[in-house]
């Protein structure tokens, strides 16, 4: 195909695409599928968020539920100690966030492969570990929201229909950037330092410094995820907001799709979170077990056959039909 | 900087792991525009002191000065920022980006803006003849492909001086060939140029000053056809002949 039909039609086909996304949730009456709809959102929004260090910078953090809780708490302690709207208490998750990922980020970010994911898993456990025993943080029994919506301020709606909007506008915003960061000489020295580190220092590459880049703007828009989660479930504690298996599922979602891809998470949390919810309503309390199956056999699918995530399997079958074609 | 200071100088380089001196007390200056050919027996401490002078190793003790700065403790991105660039003994290409964008990685070092680093990588696509293979995988290449690309990579960051480690090594004859033209037309653009070789053939042909590595050492130095005839050069490839040690 010719370069410039192919580019219209893979423009139209977003903007189909893009229509169908913005139109659905509007289409089925069923709350059900609406707020799945609005999970997918968010966990779309908090993996992609953790795609911009561990997808494009390749630093595996396991421990991006740090950030994610931060901005949970952010907003329902602000709540709860002044009365503020949750979402008011985003802002200063977000900067307590930074805030943690520069001093976190510092020596963390030597460390290579494994070792970084590691101690990325003991700061988050550690966390979750401080505020479980800390009883103006919650302690072991959390932290709710307004229990009846005071102004639209508070973001709480019966209908998970505002939700789908809300976190898929701030999704529109981290993919819009994702997209402008992997087109400028930051997305190509994340990818360069994803590929081989020393190479790309010998380059000029400065690569402490562009790993911080990454994590900031990653734990930025994680800890942004988590103060939506707040507002909408209006209840945090130390499993809902600083669980290890939050993490795990962004890095599930983004390695599902495609880590290291723009809209890789976006596919993946697509698949997983429905998968979720519908094992989840098919088996009730008991079904739990079932997702952590699922779970680890998707783990071991991806790691064994595309490490590149089903972005990686689309490129394949790309090439073989290109091949066959030709 | 005066104009006939070194554009690289190394001074007393001491380099131990453990009580095992690899680089023991070696110096060497470089000027503009030469073509230095880095050679030694195997375990000379060749490619360590070039680590050094790279800036991917700091010695324990001595001093390296490029441009005039003290870089003995710099960063590789530091001695990248002054116009230093070098290549890796094992290719260490960036397997997932294209050849373009790996150029363009080295490219972004002095053009920011990616529509310039874009303009930049091409020309060093063009002027090492990677055009036909630019928008290939990196990490689909052969070998003499990546030694190319790293050069290419290397030389998109605008250097003074370029440090090529084996970047020959296992390439058929033709392949070295078409290697050995493209370092001269470097050459010809100004760079200069150190080298590290296993190839005898290629530092003869190349290299206006050769540089002997034994123990640590540099044991010889000087126009490279005069250096391989040194005795001590041949002693320590070599060994000492039956002859002289009969009558020693």
């Amino acid at each position: 195909m010719p370069a410039a039909p192919r580019a219209a039609s893979r423009l139209l086909l977003g903007a189909l695409v893009l229509a169908a996304v913005l139109v659905w949730p509007l289409l089925i009456e069923d709350q059900f599928y609406q707020r799945v709809g609005a999970l997918v959102m968010l966990a779309a929004l908090s993996a992609s968020a953790w795609n911009l260090v561990g997808g494009y910078a390749g630093q595996i953090s396991i421990g991006h539920v740090l950030f994610f809780g931060c901005g949970a708490y952010a907003s329902l302690l602000g709540f709860t100690w002044f009365e503020w709207a949750p979402i008011l208490g985003a802002p200063f998750g977000v900067a307590v966030s930074l805030l943690l990922a520069l001093v976190v980020g510092r020596p963390t970010l030597r460390l290579k492969g494994h070792y970084f994911s590691m101690a990325t898993i003991a700061l988050a456990e550690l966390a979750r570990i401080i505020v479980t025993n800390t009883p103006i943080l919650g302690g072991a029994v959390g932290v709710s929201g307004p229990a009846m919506p005071r102004s639209v301020l508070d973001l709480s709606f019966i209908s998970p229909l505002p939700y789908y909007y809300i976190f898929g506008g701030v999704l529109g915003v981290l993919l819009l950037f994702t997209w402008w960061m992997s087109r400028s000489r930051m997305g190509f020295y994340l990818r360069a330092i994803r590929g081989q580190e020393r190479a790309a220092r010998s380059l000029g590459v400065p690569a402490e410094r562009y790993k911080m880049y990454a994590l900031l703007a990653s734990a930025g828009f994680t800890s942004l995820a988590g103060s939506l989660y707040a507002a909408m479930l209006g209840f945090v504690d130390p499993d809902s907001g600083l669980g290890i298996l939050l993490s795990v599922k962004m890095v599930i979602a983004a390695a599902l799709g495609g880590a290291g891809t723009l809209f890789g998470p976006l596919v993946g949390a697509a698949i997983l979170v429905p998968l979720e919810e519908i094992t989840n309503a098919m088996f009730g309390g008991s079904g739990t077990g079932v997702t952590y199956v699922v779970y680890g056999a998707i783990i071991v699918f991806i790691s064994r056959f595309a490490p590149g995530g089903l972005a990686e399997i689309l490129s394949r079958l790309k090439a073989w039909r290109a091949r066959h074609a030709g | 900087m005066p104009a006939d200071a070194p554009l690289l100088e190394a001074r007393d380089i001491v380099v131990a792991f453990g009580s095992f001196r690899a680089v023991d007390g070696a110096s060497l200056s470089i000027g503009k525009g030469e073509i230095i050919g880095l050679i030694g027996p195997n375990g000379a401490g060749k490619s360590t002191f070039f680590n050094c002078l790279a800036g991917d190793r700091q010695p324990a003790s001595g001093t390296i000065m490029l441009r005039g700065h003290d870089v003995t403790r710099a960063t590789p991105e530091e001695h990248a920022r002054l116009g230093l660039a070098r290549s890796w003994q094992v290719p260490a290409v960036f397997d997932d980006l294209s050849v373009l964008e790996n150029v363009m990685v080295g490219a972004f070092l002095r053009h920011p803006r990616t529509a310039d680093a874009v303009a930049a990588a091409e020309k060093v696509i063009d002027f090492t003849g990677l055009r036909p293979i630019a928008a290939a995988r990196s990490g689909s290449l052969g070998t003499p492909a990546r030694k190319r690309l790293e050069i290419a990579r290397a030389l998109a960051t605008e250097p003074e001086i370029l440090l090529l480690d084996e970047a020959l090594a296992g390439l058929t004859p033709t392949e070295v060939r078409a290697a050995i033209e493209l370092v001269r037309r470097i050459h010809a653009r100004g760079i200069t140029l150190v080298i590290v070789e296993h190839v005898m053939e290629v530092i003869l042909s190349l290299a206006n000053r050769a540089v002997v590595f034994h123990q640590g050492k540099v044991i010889a130095q000087g126009a490279p056809k005069d250096v391989v005839q040194d005795p001590g050069v041949i002693e320590a490839y070599l060994g000492r002949s039956l002859n002289r040690k009969a009558r020693a």
